[in-house]
């Protein structure tokens, strides 16, 4: 029979953080990026304005988004709009859509959408849509593997601006769903037994909510795949025999949330392991106990605990990861199941 | 120790040198790293090279990266001329230390659609950031584009029907050239993704990549899917927690099955003219013992070939299962083939003893 030895997971140390540290994380990420001309900061420019969105977004979650520069970041995102409307990750490099969406969600978070060209927006996103409904990331028509990704993401600018119809949703849903097909060996139900980390499965779940095709997935099978990813130490995988990570604390329990499953997984030991993973000295989440933080992780680890029902941190969609109550200003209210 | 910002762009420019000068007179190179070594020693260049290992000392890395990451985006936002030539020794030092910077990447795009750049570079480069960043999604990214890129000119290559005067190679010839040619990419991405497989347990983005190469350079060709099979076998019994191996191994069964289903399908041959129920994965020897056509078969024969792989496939798993017990991977692998029908000549539920092997949990 199967031993345990042999499974993958962390141990969870009998002094590791069992409390939530909210003042450490606010400053942790204010402080975050002070030093402009470090190394580190420089390597990871290229997804700029991501990084950003995740910190004010924790942030915000936390009620402290008053300690981030506003102006100074607005003023980033405006200079980093292209001629041809779409946005880059930071000022001098190129337009992408991933990095559209970012600076679209920043500036939902201040309600200050019309500081950029909306319209040019649209027009960069609509040129990127494909013939089979899927989209490229850039002009170069990059399908990575993140297709479902990058249909999520291009919605979501749609939907944060209020744009939802200039797209060919009925194509993009065709393509999503014949995708989902293909990627089964066999064809099984959607999302299951595949190769499919799960964010790609995340990304295809609020795609569905978005464009109200829920109904397409098997809830349960779908619910049972994701619990399978929660390990003895309460911590989630992305696939088979991997350890657990903290951002899958996300993407599985936004999943969940989403098909109306969340009460499917041990909460109590989710939290203990989110828990685990923060950092007593600098503040932050780390992927797992013991490791580095960073500010992708510190959002997760706090959008994963507001998902669990902690009272200290705002509500967050599991959509969109955003607060509810910036949602509620712009009027959007994904679909949901029960 | 405090340098001047002439010094250190003085020290920098020499070390972009460095590393250019390595590859001009180093075409062999296949690996790069870093090596850790926080001081300068005295008037020597941080750019060693060992035995086709490029390494570049950690002591000059914060200095090397910013001055490149800023002339590029200086070029980028017009404020800064580079030539052809700067360009592409800046943003090969850039990817190499930071391959995830897709701006550089599209820089090199632009250099490779003026025709300023040869498309095989490219491949050379992204080739080595591998090896030091198997994972990096940029890479891979860029990598299909430039695949696709030599996929067109292919194309346009062989749509040409007038030849220029000075060529001496008949339709025929050029068609077994670029034939060759693409047999020799192929077998190229299989290598690299192979490697960063090794390099990073479960690399997803390794993996599918090599799906993709499949799917856009090697569509139908029966042979080359068999030849996957084959080849990853010895790799996933030593790997057996990488989800994504076997994943892999499923899509080559169902593209031969699929392809082994087609009513008419082109001349490819897949196994000899005996067919053993009870041999295991082919050995490359079946080419050897008589081809003949698979596609001009009956469709019983054909029939045959897919219950066989399908009945290997089982035998490797419960193989496996045996040898290393208490692996999710395995099962999920072995679950996947029995849940499903995978056979369009019947509905049969493959849930039954299959010539009495049935995969039971022990």
């Amino acid at each position: 029979g199967g031993t345990d030895a042999q499974l993958k997971d962390v141990i969870i140390k009998p002094d590791a953080p069992s409390s939530l540290l909210l003042d450490k994380h606010a400053d942790y990420i204010a402080a975050y990026g002070s030093k402009k001309d470090d190394y580190e900061y420089t390597l990871s420019e290229y997804l700029r304005m991501s990084g950003i969105y995740w910190g004010l977004t924790v942030m915000d979650l936390m009620d402290q988004l008053q300690r981030m520069n506003r102006q100074e970041i607005i003023d980033f995102i405006k200079a980093c709009q292209h001629e041809c409307g779409g946005i880059s990750a930071s000022i001098g490099h190129d337009p992408h859509l991933l990095y559209t969406l970012s600076a679209v969600q920043i500036l939902c978070l201040y309600d200050s959408v019309d500081a950029i060209d909306v319209d040019k927006v649209v027009d960069y996103v609509k040129g990127l849509q494909q013939e089979d409904g899927s989209f490229a990331g850039d002009k170069w028509g990059n399908r990575s593997d993140y297709l479902y990704s990058f249909y999520f993401f291009c919605s979501s600018a749609f939907i944060l601006s209020g744009k939802m119809d200039t797209i060919n949703v009925g194509k993009a849903v065709e393509f999503v769903l014949f995708s989902v097909q293909q990627q089964t060996p066999f064809k099984c139900t959607p999302g299951i037994k595949c190769e499919y980390f799960n964010s790609a499965i995340y990304c295809c779940t609020g795609f569905l909510s978005l464009t109200g095709q829920l109904h397409q997935l098997n809830a349960d099978l779908l619910g049972w795949w994701l619990c399978e990813r929660q390990l003895p130490s309460g911590g989630l995988n992305g696939r088979p025999e991997k350890l657990p990570d903290v951002c899958y604390s996300w993407w599985v329990l936004a999943s969940l949330k989403i098909i109306g499953r969340i009460h499917w997984i041990d909460k109590d030991k989710l939290r203990r392991f989110i828990l685990a993973c923060q950092d007593e000295e600098t503040g932050g989440f780390a992927d797992r106990p013991g490791d580095m933080v960073d500010p992708f992780h510190t959002l997760f680890g706090v959008a994963g605990l507001s998902l669990l029902g902690d009272e200290q941190i705002k509500a967050v969609n599991p959509v969109l990861c955003m607060p509810e109550d910036v949602l509620q200003r712009v009027g959007l209210r994904p679909d949901l199941l029960s | 120790m405090a340098e001047s910002k002439e010094e250190v762009d003085v020290l920098v420019q020499r070390v972009v040198k460095d590393i250019s000068s390595a590859f001009k007179r180093h075409p062999n190179i296949d690996e790069i790293g870093l090596i850790q070594c926080p001081e300068a020693r005295y008037n020597r260049s941080p750019i060693v090279l060992v035995e086709n290992k490029l390494g570049v000392e950690s002591w000059c890395i914060k200095f090397l990266l910013p001055y490149v990451h800023n002339k590029l985006l200086l070029y980028r936002q017009r404020k800064h001329w580079l030539d052809r030539e700067a360009l592409v020794d800046i943003t090969c030092t850039l990817l190499l230390l930071n391959p995830d910077f897709t701006t550089a990447w599209n820089v090199r795009k632009e250099l490779l659609q003026c025709g300023a750049l040869n498309p095989e570079r490219d491949l050379y480069l992204s080739k080595l950031a591998l090896t030091k960043f198997p994972k990096s999604p940029e890479t891979w990214i860029h990598r299909r584009w430039v695949l696709q890129h030599i996929l067109d000119q292919f194309s346009s290559v062989a749509q040409t029907t007038e030849q220029p005067v000075e060529s001496e190679h008949p339709d025929a010839e050029r068609t077994l050239l670029l034939s060759n040619h693409l047999n020799r990419l192929i077998h190229q991405e299989m290598k690299v993704c192979s490697d960063a497989a090794c390099r990073y347990p479960s690399n997803y983005n390794a993996w599918s990549h090599r799906i993709w190469v499949l799917q856009h350079m090697a569509k139908g060709n029966i042979k080359v899917f068999h030849d996957e099979l084959s080849s990853v076998h010895p790799w996933v019994s030593m790997h057996v927690s990488d989800h994504s191996g076997f994943h892999y191994r499923q899509f080559l069964l169902k593209e031969l099955i699929t392809e082994l289903s087609r009513s008419s399908s082109s001349a490819s041959t897949i196994f000899g003219s005996s067919q053993h129920w009870t041999s295991t994965v082919p050995s490359s020897s079946h080419l050897a013992n008589g081809e003949r056509s698979l596609a001009y078969s009956p469709s019983g024969e054909r029939f045959a070939t897919v219950l066989q792989l399908f009945y290997q496939e089982t035998e490797l798993c419960s193989d496996l299962i045996e040898t290393f017990p208490g692996h999710e991977t395995l099962w999920s692998h072995s679950c996947t083939g029995e849940d499903c029908s995978l056979c369009p000549w019947t509905q049969m539920e493959y849930g039954e003893p299959l010539h009495g092997h049935r995969v039971e949990p022990s």
